[in-house]
């Protein structure tokens, strides 16, 4: 592999592999976002610059308004950048259209929602499931792939229960198998325990914890500084700019 | 597979919304009711009127009536004629090329008795040719033949119903019913005519209660002479239905040329099957126009609930575009979901079309027939109206913004 590398720098390197570092899983480029251009234009992300390594747990903080939910959406692929580039894996998403950020979303992206967000009338084994049925697997893949990602957060017997018999930590549990159940590149977590009680909270984040050292990179949006201390790395945004990066 | 799998969502949906999904449907349910009651009304309609034709004798028979001309100058020749005679019957059966059969007919009210029994009975003169034209034969016994019309032969041929009349349950063949003050030997004894649209009424029955002579018989008897015998009407057969008008016009001429005065109507079953035609069309069209309209009153509720439905999982729409459904599959989603419930309000509506179609028949006595196309027919406009009306809100919910769905509360 490297010595296949070096002879491509040598007569010519191709502008992406020179432009993107090896290891880089996320790389951003002067990110930017406008919200309503004209005179009521709001610039929630004025230039943001940074590079996640795979297998990294890293935190976004910052206080409300900052532009942190602003930059997990273009995290995400919920949402393109105004300016900038963004390349996840490889891959210039900034650019993407709706049908093919779905697909990015599809099969590179894992995300745990503050409010869990499971169906309410579909089992526990056919939330986690979702993803796998976009992504057009058949139902024997689909329940086998679902089951594994549901013993990995210890819940594997519980597959025949509708989210409402469940606690908001099982729930939040079951949202974590849904975001492993594709082997995404990259979990995004937004605020995941902030509609939990300070124990089951540290449990979810305990999961994370576990699944960073089997090597998921894993980003995670939140306010409180607790949380944000047990990550590798803290992300500070004040007012749509980096203020601070920290080990 | 997705298609599949939004089926078991909208089955899952339909049983979790029961009396939501009722409402929603009631138009479509009506719509696809009266689709079915519609088509089993006109195809039975018709399916009846072909087999009374075949019964009656065939769709190539035409009748020719006397009628008053109203005109007041007529020239010597048409001051002359006197109505139908057995002779333009004579003249149309030597002369016409489009018509094979030709039957005059007249009758007369006349006091008939046998034994004990005496009743003023009508008596219709006829020829053999009758038989095939009206597709009525001898149960027993014979018809008339060309030989009693010949000979002016007293012999005479019982409706079912007169034989029981004046003979009761004794075979009546062979013996002397008195029509006026002359005896006729009785030869033949009518099979029964039956034919209902109903099941009820017998619209034939007044065939079961002729007494036939022949019309030779009865036209000498009431002191005329054959060549200026008048007739009431004669029944006639066109050779071919494709050329009908030829036929009607070529009848119409020979009478002219004996009449010098149009004092006659020739009147073809044909015409009156293509007028007939025509109104069911007219009747059939009604009935559609209002399926349709319910349809279309069922598919804009259809619209409104999805659109509510919509409204109420925003959030979990946003859920499934965040873990990578494209827009594409959440529109065929909804789509889906829309098309089976009013599949589902559809064959409902089939079950309602059952019983819309036997009210109509116990209510109206109008016949009823469910076929299979007609069901075909009725799911299809049902689906329909909910791939059209499901199309606004499948279209709203794929191109919802993922992070505004998954904002709202």
């Amino acid at each position: 592999m490297s010595a296949i590398f070096k002879y491509e720098v040598e007569t010519e390197a191709e502008p992406v592999a020179a432009v993107v570092p090896e290891r880089a899983l996320i790389s951003l480029e002067q990110i930017t976002k406008t919200y309503d251009s004209g005179e009521n234009a709001v610039q929630a992300l004025r230039g943001i610059d940074t590079g996640i390594t795979a297998g990294e747990f890293v935190s976004i903080i910052g206080p409300s308004g900052s532009g942190k939910s602003t930059l997990m959406h273009i995290l995400g692929c919920l949402d393109s950048p105004s300016t900038g580039r963004y390349w996840l894996d490889g891959e210039d998403v900034a650019t993407l259209t709706s049908r093919e950020l779905a697909r990015i979303r599809n099969r590179k992206i894992g995300f745990v929602f503050q409010t869990f967000n499971l169906l309410p009338r579909a089992t526990i084994l056919k939330n986690v499931e979702l993803p796998l049925l976009y992504a057009g697997l058949g139902r024997d893949e689909r329940q086998e792939r679902a089951m594994k990602a549901l013993e990995r957060v210890g819940l594997n017997t519980r597959h025949k229960h509708r989210p409402n018999e469940l606690s908001g930590g099982q729930r939040q549990r079951v949202a974590i198998a849904r975001a492993l159940v594709n082997n995404p590149s990259l979990i995004l977590a937004d605020e995941p325990t902030g509609n939990l009680d300070t124990k089951t909270g540290s449990d979810i984040i305990k999961i994370f914890e576990e699944l960073s050292h089997a090597g998921q990179t894993i980003i995670l949006v939140t306010h409180d500084p607790a949380i944000a201390a047990r990550t590798q790395r803290r992300i500070r945004i004040v007012d749509g700019l980096i203020d601070k990066e920290s080990d | 597979m997705i298609i599949f799998e939004s089926i078991i969502d909208g089955i899952r949906d339909i049983r979790d919304h029961f009396g939501r999904t009722m409402l929603q449907l009631v138009g479509i349910i009506l719509g696809a009711a009266s689709i079915v009651a519609t088509f089993s009304l006109s195809t039975a309609g018709k399916a009846a009127s072909m087999e009374f034709y075949r019964v009656s004798g065939g769709i190539q028979k035409m009748w020719v009536w006397n009628k008053p001309t109203g005109k007041v100058t007529l020239n010597a020749k048409a001051l002359a004629s006197k109505g139908l005679t057995y002779s333009d019957a004579l003249a149309i059966r030597r002369d016409a090329r489009e018509i094979d059969l030709v039957a005059p007919m007249a009758s007369q009210n006349t006091v008939v008795r046998f034994g004990r029994v005496e009743k003023t009975r009508e008596i219709s003169g006829v020829t053999p040719e009758y038989a095939p034209l009206t597709d009525f034969h001898a149960g027993t016994g014979r018809f008339l033949t060309d030989s009693d019309v010949a000979s002016a032969a007293r012999v005479v041929v019982l409706g079912s119903e007169r034989a029981q009349e004046f003979f009761g349950t004794d075979n009546p063949v062979g013996k002397t019913l008195t029509i006026g003050d002359t005896g006729y030997a009785v030869v033949g004894v009518m099979e029964e005519k039956y034919f209902s649209f109903d099941d009820k009424r017998n619209v034939l029955r007044w065939m079961n209660r002729q007494i036939y002579i022949p019309v030779t018989t009865l036209i000498t008897r009431r002191g005329e002479t054959l060549e200026h015998g008048k007739i009431d009407r004669m029944q006639t057969r066109m050779k071919s239905v494709k050329r009908s008008d030829e036929a009607v016009d070529e009848v119409a001429r020979i009478l002219m040329r004996e009449h010098g005065v149009k004092d006659y109507d020739v009147m073809s079953r044909v015409a009156n099957l293509r007028r007939n035609e025509q109104n069911n069309k007219m009747y059939d069209m009604t009935f559609m126009v209002c399926g349709i309209i319910s349809l279309l009153v069922g598919g804009i509720v259809v619209m409104n609930i999805q659109l509510a439905s919509f409204n109420e999982r925003v959030r979990e729409v946003g859920t499934r575009k965040a873990v990578g459904a494209s827009p594409a599959q959440i529109f065929f989603q909804f789509l889906s979901e829309s098309v089976l419930v009013s599949l589902f309000g559809g064959l409902l509506g089939l079950f309602v079309g059952r019983l819309f179609t036997q009210a109509i028949t116990s209510l109206i006595n109008q016949p009823t027939v469910i076929t299979m196309g007609t069901l075909i027919n009725a799911m299809i406009f049902a689906a329909g109206t909910g791939l059209l009306f499901g199309m606004y809100p499948a279209i709203r919910a794929s191109r919802l913004d993922p992070i505004v769905a998954l904002r709202t509360e």
